[in-house]
């Protein structure tokens, strides 16, 4: 474990945040809707990034948001964009186009080849609990050249079985992705609020990449419910650091909208 | 609302009329592609006046549902819905179209949004399908195929490339309501924002309803003639009705209502609640103005008046 003192106390959500902008590079087209993601693509315009480009589905390119809005439709999230235009303007003709370097996406369930539900899961009472639907996300899940998932580690998540694959990655694993046609090149990082996922694209399947500080290997085990190999060696997720706090705390979200302690 | 405004009495070519007589266009059965995107510009003071008005067996559209769609399946209107998502932002769900989904009381075509955005496309160009690459592999393409739009979707091998395509169908609704900022008495209609897929929806349609937020004149909407989303000649009817989509937001008019947003939330939790909720702001008000006296009235309005600089 590290020492406590080597790193400023930080919330699980703020690292998420950190681990999300950390994957981001200067000058990349970046799909990214509310909360963590939002958080995460502002954090690498104002450190490493400043040249990224952030799009949206309801037809916007490039919004430079002074307040943090209640959704993609809240003008708040429209604030200073370069571009005014359509669903079709920016999913269709960068999206399907295949332009999109880095897509984000929630999710109610992923499987173990990052394939992605975003729309029902089953009730205890064996019923549907319907969610309001993937909406663009399986457009970018196509079409990207990589997508990140975040999701919640819990074994109701991380899940054999989907109930609706609303948003393939690597399908059945092996080259079947590549065989249905999908264009993109599938999912390249899950961040939890316990570890880092990546995938081997030779087979497609995730593939743990570190795990967050104090979270034990157990932790991971018991909170993922498809078989997952824990090696021994597994680093730690680095943890944010003080400028990455407090530019967080101070100016991305200083009203804790979406980075307070879970 | 009963008249419109006076000073345009007499405008040639004029499609001006009551948000009743706009209602009235719509017959039951009709497929309805609504104006919204979450809880943006939706068509809110049209859907009270269906429901007012008693619209059965309906079918909605749209890339992504908001409150308009939550409104009308909650009051019973909808048989059918055609859509990728939906939902009220951060406030919450669509409770009433959740629900109607999970007891199969509607019927869901379920697409990705874009899917939703081509038919609509290929609506307005008049070509039969559009092919698309995304829903490959996916559930959203199992089910649509084998359960809720076998007619609709169709996969094929590219005839140049050889890839694996995705048909989806043209798609011609009946209605489209489109809720603006500006338009002008023959229908010329400006939308300030982004404009998601109404653009496309309006022009696939047989019949176009623009509910605007301010009548100006053609003299206005020329000297931005860019701005002009829907041309006057593919609409059917202009209604002229301020705040006509609260409680969600018009871009440099209005800002979402949160208090009621929250309000409706609530309510929505229940078949009963929702009842409750149309009994108390649709059919007891029985018009928009006295609508807009219940959820506060001029001060509420005053409220959420678009800041210039910000446009919200």
């Amino acid at each position: 474990m590290r020492a406590q003192t080597e790193a400023p106390e930080f919330t699980t959500s703020e690292l998420m945040v950190v681990v999300g902008a950390r994957e981001l590079k200067d000058g990349q087209l970046v799909f990214a809707g509310l909360g963590i993601p939002q958080i995460a693509v502002a954090l690498a315009q104002r450190t490493h990034a400043p040249r990224l480009i952030v799009l949206n589905e309801i037809g916007l390119v490039d919004p430079h948001q002074i307040e943090l809005g209640v959704g993609n439709a809240d003008p708040r999230h429209w604030y200073r964009a370069a571009v005014f235009s359509s669903f079709l303007d920016i999913v269709g003709m960068v999206g399907h186009r295949g332009l999109v370097d880095v897509g984000f996406l929630g999710a109610l369930e992923i499987d173990e080849f990052g394939n992605n539900n975003s729309s029902e899961v089953q009730r205890d009472d064996g019923g549907i609990r319907r969610f309001g639907g993937g909406g663009g996300a399986n457009d970018i899940a196509s079409h990207a050249k990589s997508t990140i998932m975040i999701i919640r580690h819990e074994a109701r998540k991380l899940v054999e079985r989907l109930v609706h694959n609303t948003s393939p990655g690597f399908l059945t694993g092996g080259d079947a992705r590549r065989r249905a046609g999908l264009p993109g090149r599938g999912p390249s990082r899950v961040i939890t609020d316990k570890a880092l996922f990546t995938f081997d694209t030779t087979v497609g399947r995730i593939k743990l990449l570190s795990i967050h500080p104090g979270i034990t290997h157990e932790d991971v085990r018991v909170s993922t419910g498809f078989p997952l190999e824990i090696p021994p060696g597994v680093p730690e997720t680095g943890p944010p650091t003080q400028e990455e706090v407090r530019l967080i705390r101070e100016e991305l979200d200083p009203t804790r909208m979406y980075t307070s302690a879970i | 609302m009963t008249a419109h405004p006076s000073r345009t009495d007499g405008v040639a070519g004029s499609k001006l009329m009551t948000l009743a007589e706009a209602a009235a266009m719509v017959h039951d059965g009709d497929h309805l592609a609504l104006s919204g995107f979450a809880c943006a510009r939706n068509a809110i003071a049209f859907s009270h006046e269906l429901i007012r008005q008693g619209r059965r067996n309906l079918t909605l559209s749209a890339c992504i549902l908001g409150m308009d769609a939550d409104l009308l399946v909650g009051a019973g209107l909808v048989q059918r819905l055609i859509y990728g998502g939906g939902s009220l932002d951060r406030f919450g769900s669509l409770q009433c179209v959740n629900r109607a989904y999970e007891q199969g009381t509607v019927v869901a075509e379920y697409y990705s949004s874009l899917a939703v955005a081509f038919r609509y496309l290929a609506g307005a160009l008049g070509i039969p399908f559009m092919p698309m690459k995304s829903m490959l592999g996916s559930d959203l393409l199992a089910r649509l195929k084998e359960e809720t739009a076998p007619d609709n979707v169709l996969e094929m091998t590219c005839p140049f490339t050889g890839d694996p395509l995705v048909l989806v169908r043209a798609m011609v609704p009946d209605v489209a309501v489109v809720q603006v900022q500006l338009a002008d008495a023959e229908g010329n209609a400006q939308i300030l924002g982004p404009r998601w897929e109404n653009g496309e929806a309006a022009k696939a349609a047989q019949r176009v309803i623009v509910v605007a937020e301010e009548l100006v004149s053609t003299d206005v909407i020329r000297q931005q003639p860019e701005l002009t989303v829907i041309p006057g000649f593919r609409v059917s009817g202009v209604v002229v009705l301020p705040y006509s989509a609260h409680p969600t937001s018009v871009y440099r008019c209005y800002d979402h209502d949160h208090d009621h947003l929250r309000l409706y939330v609530a309510k929505a939790r229940t078949e009963e609640g929702v009842r409750g909720y149309i009994e108390e702001f649709i059919r007891e008000p029985g018009d928009h103005v006295a609508y807009l006296q219940r959820i506060g009235g001029i001060a509420k309005l005053a409220e959420l008046r678009a800041d210039r600089v910000l446009g919200y």
